[in-house]
């Protein structure tokens, strides 16, 4: 009894350091967000007017935040669906098959994840120059010299968000890839040599063991990489197109920024990070419930 | 035992204090008082002309007053630095910053109220001289919308640098090409038709939010002052007179006229690509202010390339020209400790001592007979005026925030997609009616 006691609270002591870190630097600031989020505030003076509800009625009536939610949906399905499947064969293809050259393309996938969103905003800048650009330049040799109306890949209403999803896709794949061939690694060698005995060939062997092998771990990243994706994209907009043209690659967290520093509109904007924080959670949720698989070990 | 659960609670609360120190942060509460006098705090934004005239400003207003000691933020970035102070209460006494500016810093304080009154520091004199501030500052710069943003004849921000704004251009390629630089925007269509055959675009644009001063002026021509003010206002059925039309007309087909690939450059990192255009002799003519050469001076350009800088052509033949007159402003929030001395200091600024030290690395403020001090290139820009151009200095009016609605997003950023054919006109035109009602129900 009294053993049991003192480990009690040895435990309490031993945890009480985390749990009020936490509650102070996560619990505290989540529940401003809630509080400030019905407040019309500019975001410096002391007084603040409570409206209720106000801001969340007005984001709902908005199609600048429709627009932000319509683009980051995009980017999410498009930039998670890409990476995942590019990352998985990369991965499956440098585990797997002897090729030469191994680390030398481990190194090059991973080289972007070195480097910052800045850098790589730039050599994207770089690459969708409408005149000078390595993109518009390439395509002009098939139409024989120079283009006639050159692709503004930055500058189209419709075409931007997916330049942008281009840069995060290639920004992404190598960090994924290195992670799923340290697993794909752990798959005993007898698996595939007796599948092989068998009769399967590599995309039978790829499917049937390779990808339910590595299951537990494309669901962790996988729920990763979709919250990941949303601060992400907000980084790769502000360095490269701030939301422009015309607000066309506005993200959620872009317009949040817009509203809350740049509008005087912090309680608006806090609204905004409100609507993001349920929406992050409920994709990871459903995400959770929807790639849950029974396990299977080796 | 006992001891050894003693031990490990104390241990336990060794920890969270030194975690909490860290988080508490080391910011030393900041004083005001210096060991023998007042310590001002002053945080202007560093621009093209650099940091050092305001150290230099400073340390001649520490030299004039006994005890005073200047504490200076200036920086690029001066929202960044300043932001968290004042979150955290410690705000500076005196800012220099404009409205305009991305961050919006200084929109939030007039919205909010925040600003101390400066209409004494008009009537007071401008130290060691015999004139007040307000008889110094030339006229028209400290009665608009900018400097008096509530309409109740009180002025709350003080006006400084300034520089026309109007259309940049390469006056070497005029003289080349036998080129005059048109008067009228009739004029203008046919030198873009002229220009498009030898495969050279009109006009191109840094970025949409260079609109502002091009838009200001060009509805100044189109609708006079008094119809001007209304606008400004966000008045009822303005935007659908036949003079706004005029005005939405002008801009749609500028537009069509547009080196096309100007919006994918059209942001804040890549801009400098459209400001190439005009040295590189692909658009003849863009929206901008005197800072451009200085941004541009490294850059390459073509042979006998040579700014040149024209006001807005005139709607109609004979008609009004303008040019809009951009200005920085200083003002102190709300919150300022020393405001007497603030005043005193932003009174100071006015003083041919410290107008020489700013005019000395180009910065020229509104005051009396500086425009006289100028030479070569300055003069150039500043002589604007004296040609008949009309100064417009106005700006949209104050109003409360309106969540989810700006100025710059709904009047200038439609024009990228007005070039890219993403939008029509009448699109845009709906949205800024739209949003005016907005606007209009929250004017000041």
């Amino acid at each position: 009894m009294k053993n049991s006691k003192r480990k009690t609270g040895f435990i309490a002591a031993c945890v009480t350091p985390a749990v009020v870190l936490f509650i102070l630097f996560m619990i505290v600031p989540t529940i401003d967000v809630f509080r400030m989020s019905m407040y019309k505030w500019g975001g410096y003076t002391a007084d603040k007017t409570f409206v209720g509800l106000d801001n969340f009625k007005k984001l709902f009536q908005s199609d600048k935040f429709y627009q932000a939610f319509q683009n980051n949906i995009l980017l999410i399905v498009v930039v998670t669906i890409i990476t995942f499947s590019l990352a998985i064969i990369f991965a499956a293809i440098l585990s797997r098959e002897k090729i030469k050259g191994q680390n030398f393309f481990r190194i090059v996938f991973y080289i972007p994840n070195i480097l910052s969103v800045v850098v790589i905003s730039a050599i994207f800048s770089a690459i969708y120059d409408p005149n000078q650009g390595l993109l518009n330049t390439f395509l002009a040799l098939f139409k024989g010299g120079t283009l006639e109306n050159p692709i503004l890949w930055l500058g189209g209403k419709d075409i931007v968000i997916y330049s942008i999803a281009i840069a995060m896709i290639w920004q992404a794949i190598g960090y994924y890839m290195v992670m799923y061939m340290a697993s794909m690694a752990n798959i005993p060698e007898s698996l595939y040599e007796s599948a092989a005995l068998e009769g399967a060939g590599r995309l039978k062997q790829f499917f049937s063991i390779t990808l339910p092998l590595i299951w537990t771990n494309i669901r962790t990243t996988l729920t990763f990489f979709i919250i990941s994706t949303i601060n992400m994209s907000f980084l790769m907009v502000k360095a490269m197109t701030n939301g422009g043209p015309n607000g066309a690659s506005n993200v959620f967290l872009s317009y949040m920024y817009q509203e809350a520093y740049t509008n005087s509109s912090y309680g608006y904007g806090m609204s905004i990070g409100v609507m993001v924080f349920l929406f992050s959670f409920a994709l990871a949720a459903i995400l959770n419930a929807v790639t849950k698989r029974e396990e299977i070990e080796f | 035992m006992k001891m050894k659960r003693v031990l490990s609670v104390a241990l336990a609360m060794t920890m969270v204090a030194g975690l909490s120190a860290c988080g508490g942060g080391a910011k030393e509460t900041g004083s005001t008082k210096s060991e023998d006098g007042t310590v001002l705090k002053v945080a202007a934004v560093e621009t093209a002309y650099g940091a050092d005239m305001w150290k230099e400003v400073c340390a001649a207003f520490e030299k004039s007053h006994d005890g005073v000691k200047v504490d200076l933020t200036i920086d690029k970035k001066l929202e960044d630095i300043i932001t968290p102070e004042m979150k955290s209460g410690e705000y500076p006494d005196v800012i220099m910053r404009a409205v305009g500016a991305e961050s919006g810093l200084t929109e939030t304080f007039v919205k909010d109220n925040n600003m101390v009154d400066l209409s004494d520091v008009l009537t007071t004199t401008v130290p060691g001289e015999d004139i007040t501030v307000g008889d110094k500052i030339l006229p028209g710069f400290v009665d608009n919308t900018i400097t008096n943003p509530y309409g109740d004849g009180k002025t709350y921000l003080m006006p400084m640098f300034y520089g026309p704004c109007g259309l940049f251009y390469d006056a070497g390629l005029f003289e080349e090409k036998n080129w005059t630089v048109p008067t009228t925007w009739d004029e203008m269509w046919e030198l873009g038709d002229k220009a498009k055959a030898e495969g050279i675009s009109l006009f191109t644009y840094p970025t949409a939010g260079y609109f502002d001063a091009f838009f200001y002026a060009l509805l100044h021509e189109s609708m006079g002052s008094e119809k001007f003010t209304e606008a400004l206002k966000y008045g009822e059925g303005i935007w659908d007179t036949p003079e706004a039309q005029t005005t939405f007309d002008i801009i749609a087909k500028l537009a069509s006229y547009t080196e096309s690939t100007t919006p994918a450059n059209a942001n804040d990192n890549d801009y400098r690509k459209n400001q190439q255009l005009i040295l590189d002799d692909k658009a003849l003519f863009m929206p901008n202010g005197n800072w451009v050469i200085g941004e541009m001076a490294d850059a390459p350009r073509a042979d006998g390339f040579k700014w040149g800088f024209t006001a807005l052509p005139a709607v109609a033949d004979g008609g009004e020209r303008a040019s809009y007159s951009f200005f920085e402003q200083v003002w102190m929030p709300k919150s300022a400790e020393n405001q007497d001395l603030g005043k005193e200091f932003i009174a100071y600024l006015y003083t041919d001592e410290a107008a020489e030290i700013f005019a000395g690395s180009g910065a020229i403020q509104p005051i009396e007979g500086m425009t006289d001090k100028l030479d070569g290139d300055n003069k150039l820009y500043y002589s604007i005026y004296d040609d008949g151009a009309v100064a417009v200095m106005d700006a949209f009016a104050t109003t409360d925030a309106v969540e989810g609605v700006t100025t710059r997003a709904t009047f200038f950023d439609p024009v990228n997609s007005l070039v890219s054919g993403d939008e029509t006109k009448e699109e845009w035109i709906e949205q800024i009616k739209k949003d005016s009602d907005a606007l209009r129900n929250a004017l000041k």
